[in-house]
C-alpha cells in the first residue's frame, strides 16, 4: 500500500480527531447546562430539560445528521459540513452528558448536604466543598464511555460527505480496491483510540476515587 | 477469521448507514417519487411481460458439477445487488418488490438457469462484492459493476452488458460548469460506491470530492447549493433530471464504463455461460425490451446498441 494511502488516511484521522475534540467540548458545556436546568428547583426548566434529553436519546444519531445535514438547508441554513456535523454530534450528546452530570451530582447522599447546612455552610459552600468535588469524581468513568461512544460515532460522518477516518478508507478503498488493509487500518487506529481513553478514564477514576 | 471479522463490521455498519440514510431521505416531503415505484401500468405490464417471456437454457448446456448445476439444484439465483438505484434497481416501498434494469436481468438469468426467476437478493457495496463472490455467498453481482482489469484479478466479468460514462449534474441555473475541468476547485460529490470519485480526481485534480450514500442525497446537495456539481453514470443522472427540474446534466460522458456481472473467478464455466445468455438475450432482442421497460422510461430514443460481449478490458 503506498504512502500516499498513509497520508490520506492521516488526513482523515486529523478531521476524527478535531470533530472528536470540538464536539466533546460542545457536549460538555450543553449538557452541564441542561443538568442544571434538570436539577433545578424551576419546574419550565426541568421540563425543558428533560425534553430535551428525551428528544436526542431517542433518535439515532444517523437519522440526526441526515436530518441537520439536509434540512438545516431547506430552511436556508447552509453551513459547511464539518460544522454542520460537528454541532449536530454536540447536541446529540449533550443529552448524555447531561445524564452522566446528573446522576453524579445524585450520588452526593442527601444526608452529607443536610450535614453541611447543619453545620452552618452556605449553599455555595455547600456546593463547592461537599457536592460537587464528589460528584465530579464518579462522573470520570461515565463521561469516559461518553467520549468513546462520540469518538467512535464520528464515523458516522463519512456517511453525510466528511471526510473524517471511515470517509477517507472509503476512498482509499476506491482507489486501490483493497478494502481488507484499509479497513483494517482504520479499525486499529479507532481501536487505539478508545483503549487509550478508556485507560486514561480508568487512571483519573483511580486517582480521584474516594472510599465509601 | 480475524480479517473477516475486520471486513464484516464496517460493511453492516455501511449496509446500515444506507438503509437508515435512504429511510431518513424518503421522508423528506420534497422528494419526488422514483420511477419504478409508481410507474405506469403500462410500463411495469412490459416489464413483467420481458421477464414472462425470457428464455430457458436447455438441460444440456447445465453440466454436471458446475456452478449453474448447483444452482439449479438450489432453486434460487444468490445475486448481489442494491436496492437504491433508480432505473436499475429500485425497491418499491409499497411491494418490496426490486425493479429496474440489473433487476430484471437478475430474474432473466435465475430464470434461464432454473426455469422460473427466483432470486435470492443479498445486498452489497464497493467493500464486499468482491469478497461475497469469493467466499461463494453470491453466485453472481448485477449492480452496475464496472469492469475494470484491478477487479478481474479477483472476480469473473461476463459482459459487458451495458456500457455508460460519467456525467455531470448541475443546478439549472448553472452556467459556469460544461466540461470536466471546469470541476476544478469545486466541491463535486458522487456516491460512495461509485468509481466516479477516482475519475474526477483524474479529471479536475483539484475538485474537492464530497461522498454521500445515495443517489438522492447527492442529488439533493446539488439542489442546496452544498456541493456545486454532481458526478456518476449519465444514465442514473438523465433519472434525476427527469425527474426533478431544478437541476440538469451538462455535457456528455467523459469516462467509459462497461459494466459487467460478477461470478466467481473459480467457476469459469459460469461466465462463460453468462456471456452465452447475454449474447442471446441480446440477439433475440429481449434485452431491448429489458432496457425500454426500465432506463428507456426516463431516455427517449430507441435503446442502445449493447456493448459487444469480451469488449472491455477484463471481462
Amino acid at each position: 500500500m503506498p504512502t500516499a494511502v498513509l497520508s490520506q488516511l492521516g488526513d482523515g484521522l486529523l478531521v476524527t480527531v478535531e470533530m472528536t475534540a470540538l464536539a466533546f467540548a460542545g457536549a460538555l458545556v450543553l449538557g452541564v447546562l441542561l443538568a442544571i436546568c434538570r436539577i433545578s428547583p424551576v419546574p419550565p426548566l426541568r421540563l425543558a430539560g428533560a425534553a430535551y434529553v428525551t428528544a436526542f436519546r431517542n433518535i439515532p444519531l444517523l437519522v440526526l445528521l441526515v436530518l441537520f445535514v439536509f434540512g438545516m438547508p431547506e430552511v436556508g441554513l447552509l453551513y459547511p459540513l464539518f460544522a454542520t456535523v460537528a454541532l449536530t454530534m454536540a447536541l446529540y450528546w449533550a443529552a448524555f452528558v447531561c445524564e452522566v452530570v446528573r446522576s453524579g451530582v445524585r450520588t452526593v447522599p442527601r444526608g452529607q448536604i443536610e450535614a453541611a447546612r447543619a453545620l452552618g455552610l452556605t449553599f455555595t459552600q455547600c456546593l463547592r466543598f461537599v457536592v460537587i468535588p464528589q460528584a465530579l469524581r464518579s462522573m470520570v468513568q461515565p463521561l469516559g464511555s461518553v467520549f468513546i461512544g462520540l469518538a467512535l460515532g464520528t464515523s458516522l460522518a463519512a456517511a453525510v460527505g466528511v471526510p473524517e477516518l471511515t470517509g477517507q478508507a472509503q476512498l482509499v478503498t476506491l482507489k486501490y480496491d483493497n478494502p481488507l488493509t484499509s479497513f483494517a487500518l482504520t479499525t486499529a487506529v479507532y481501536v487505539a483510540i478508545t483503549l487509550t481513553s478508556g485507560l486514561i478514564a480508568g487512571r483519573i477514576e483511580r486517582k480521584v476515587a474516594i472510599k465509601r | 477469521m480475524t480479517t473477516r471479522s475486520s471486513l464484516t463490521l464496517p460493511a453492516l455498519l455501511l449496509t446500515l448507514t444506507v438503509a437508515c440514510g435512504l429511510t431518513a431521505c424518503s421522508s423528506s416531503s420534497k422528494m419526488p417519487a422514483p420511477p419504478g415505484s409508481s410507474g405506469s401500468a403500462a410500463g411495469a405490464d412490459s416489464y413483467q411481460q420481458v421477464i414472462d417471456d425470457a428464455p430457458v437454457a436447455a438441460a444440456s448446456d447445465i453440466p454436471a458439477g458446475s456452478l449453474m448445476a448447483k444452482i439449479k439444484a438450489r432453486g434460487t439465483l444468490n445475486v448481489g445487488g442494491t436496492d437504491a438505484a433508480a432505473l436499475f434497481a429500485l425497491k418499491d416501498p409499497v411491494s418490496g418488490k426490486v425493479t429496474g434494469f440489473d433487476a430484471g436481468l437478475a430474474d432473466m438469468l435465475a430464470k434461464y438457469i432454473i426455469g422460473k426467476p427466483s432470486t435470492n437478493r443479498v445486498q452489497i457495496d464497493v467493500t464486499t462484492r468482491e469478497v461475497l463472490l469469493q467466499n461463494g455467498t453470491v453466485d453472481s453481482v448485477l449492480a452496475t459493476y464496472t469492469i475494470t482489469p484491478a477487479r478481474a484479478q479477483k472476480v469473473g466479468f461476463a459482459g459487458p452488458y451495458y456500457s455508460s460514462g460519467d456525467a455531470i449534474l448541475v443546478k439549472s441555473s448553472d452556467t459556469a460548469i460544461t466540461k470536466p475541468s471546469d470541476l476544478n476547485g469545486k466541491s463535486v460529490c458522487t456516491e460512495t460506491s461509485s468509481t466516479a470519485a477516482n475519475d474526477i480526481k483524474q479529471f479536475a485534480p483539484s475538485a474537492k470530492v464530497v461522498l454521500f450514500q445515495t443517489n438522492a442525497e447527492c442529488q439533493q446537495a446539488v439542489e442546496q447549493g452544498r456541493t456545486d456539481a454532481y458526478v456518476l453514470d449519465q444514465a442514473l443522472l438523465l433519472g434525476d433530471a427527469a425527474r426533478d427540474k431544478n437541476v440538469k446534466v451538462v455535457g456528455q460522458p467523459f469516462t467509459d464504463e462497461p459494466y459487467g456481472i460478477g461470478v466467481p473467478l473459480s467457476s469459469p464455466e459460469m461466465k462463460t455461460f453468462v456471456d452465452n445468455w447475454l449474447k442471446l438475450i441480446e440477439s433475440d432482442g429481449e434485452w431491448a425490451r429489458l432496457w425500454k421497460a426500465t432506463i428507456g422510461t426516463e431516455l427517449s430514443g430507441d435503446a442502445p446498441t449493447p456493448p459487444v460481449v469480451g469488449s472491455a478490458a477484463g471481462s
